[in-house]
């Protein structure tokens, strides 16, 4: 026998599947088929069926059909826990951009006016300066310099949602690398799921992608690590250690983007015995 | 085809992705579509009235409403949801596009919803798209084609693409697939061939 959305067809003939598109959905979610016996068919079996006068009605069911799966596949899709993460992280990095480069221009601009400003202003924490270059300004400046501190105000609360959010989706890399870096490692990836499906090497060196391919083309040193460059462990290291850490790590960072996948929450015992291995990676002997 | 002193057109409804209109045709432009830079450069494919067309890499259906606006039926698979919003909308407006969102690599996912293809285009960015390729010819009808945009690229990057495109052909033939023509886009689409094929009749 073989089932087609519109029915099932065996040697005594077809038996229509009739109902609107949720209902057929349904049912085609309950039909299992092995490519090696599956006969593709042509549109006139479906007329055999009985209920499908022309080419045209065929179609026009079909697409209702269609149009219904694909709006649920979407919804789904979007659903996924990690979706809403990934926006959010991508945010807080565009902020940063945002931020920095209206900052660089700001200081141009104020340079202008004070013929005093120089170099030894720009080593001061931002905070600080902002502030400091508000004074004496046009009010046009003035409020572009506000908006700036605005911009940073929402990158603080939105940092901060970003990690929590992070320890929900992600615990278990969260616990290794800490909330926004896991974040982003989710982002580079793209969902948790491709996380979850890449090797240890590959997470390795995810977010140094120009290094890598300048490798795999030209011959340059293969890179020791990507995004995992910005979890302490692996900058702090001493650079003779420092690929041997990021390789642990990027190691029982599959580990643990499988169980958050998976399982869905944290795991204690996984979790001291990967900080235990990382930490051992990073003493030099 | 249709060709409006030299520029390649398609008869349809307008305004899918702002494209221009030349009198009452919508211009293809080889720059962003792959099949329009095929034509451009000579492909012999005519799209006709009759022909039910498997799309695997529907992406937004830019593409698409072009191959709708000529053929009969077209089957627009894609997987990713943003794209397949901007798909839904685009097969809203022609009621001869079924979009399907499904894996293309997974044939056995959409197989009952297909019907048999006179033309299987494939335009996917996956190392593995000629593998892809031919899982997808059971729904090839006696005396289809098939007609390949391969992304050199996303198939090996360090790999000369001129290489990249002996493996795919070695690979389509040892897959007992006759190797028609290929043809590189060039200037519109860097790195980028058109391979039209035919499965070798038992």
């Amino acid at each position: 026998m073989q089932s087609y959305w519109f029915g099932d067809i065996d040697e005594h003939g077809c038996t229509p599947y009739r109902g609107g598109p949720k209902a057929l959905a349904k049912r085609l979610e309950t039909i299992k088929i092995s490519p090696e016996h599956f006969v593709p068919f042509d549109w006139r079996v479906a007329e055999k069926c009985g209920y499908m006068p022309d080419h045209k009605e065929y179609i026009r069911k079909l697409r209702d059909l269609c149009f219904y799966l694909a709006e649920v596949g979407i919804t789904r899709q979007y659903e996924s826990r990690d979706a809403e993460l990934l926006q959010m992280v991508r945010t807080l990095d565009q902020l940063d951009e945002v931020s920095n480069v209206l900052t660089e221009r700001a200081l141009e601009w104020h340079r202008i006016n004070n013929p005093g400003f120089s170099r030894k202003y720009m080593r001061l924490p931002r905070q600080k300066l902002l502030p400091m270059m508000k004074r004496g300004g046009s009010q046009a400046f003035r409020q572009i310099i506000n908006e700036i501190e605005n911009l940073a105000s929402a990158r603080t609360s939105l940092m901060k949602e970003v990690s929590r959010r992070a320890d929900e989706v992600v615990p278990n890399c969260s616990a290794l690398l800490g909330g926004l870096v896991a974040a982003r490692l989710v982002s580079q990836a793209g969902s948790l799921q491709t996380l979850s499906r890449l090797p240890g090497s590959s997470i390795q060196v995810l977010g140094a992608r120009t290094a890598l391919f300048s490798h795999m083309r030209g011959g340059t040193p293969p890179p020791k690590h990507g995004i995992i460059f910005q979890h302490r462990r692996v900058h702090n290291a001493p650079k003779e250690v420092r690929g041997k850490v990021a390789r642990v790590l990027a190691a029982k960072l599959a580990i643990a983007a499988r169980l958050d996948q998976y399982r869905q929450e944290p795991a204690p015992e996984f979790i001291e015995a990967a900080q235990a291995a990382i930490d051992k990676a990073g003493r030099v002997i | 085809m249709i060709w409006v002193e030299n520029v390649l057109v398609s008869r349809g409804e307008g305004g899918v992705y702002g494209e221009h209109m030349l009198k009452e045709f919508r211009v293809w432009d080889p720059y962003r579509s792959k099949l329009a830079a095929y034509y451009y450069l000579g492909g012999v494919f005519e799209l006709t009235p009759d022909l039910v067309v498997l799309y695997l890499g529907a992406a937004n259906g830019t593409t698409v409403s072009h191959v709708a606006d000529y053929a009969g039926t077209v089957y627009a698979v894609e997987f990713a949801p943003r794209p397949m919003q901007d798909l839904i909308a685009v097969a809203r407006r022609r009621d001869n596009v079924v979009p399907l969102m499904a894996d293309a690599s997974r044939p056995d996912r959409y197989a009952t919803l297909l019907e048999m293809a006179d033309l299987i285009y494939q335009d996917i960015a996956q190392p593995e798209q000629v593998t892809i390729a031919i899982r997808n010819l059971m729904f090839l009808r006696d005396g289809g084609r098939m007609l390949i945009m391969l992304k050199t690229r996303s198939i090996d990057t360090a790999e000369e693409p001129g290489v990249v495109l002996e493996h795919s052909v070695a690979a389509l033939e040892a897959a007992r697939v006759n190797v028609l023509d290929t043809k590189w886009l060039n200037p519109y689409h860097k790195d980028h061939a058109a391979i039209l094929c035919v499965p070798a009749r038992d």
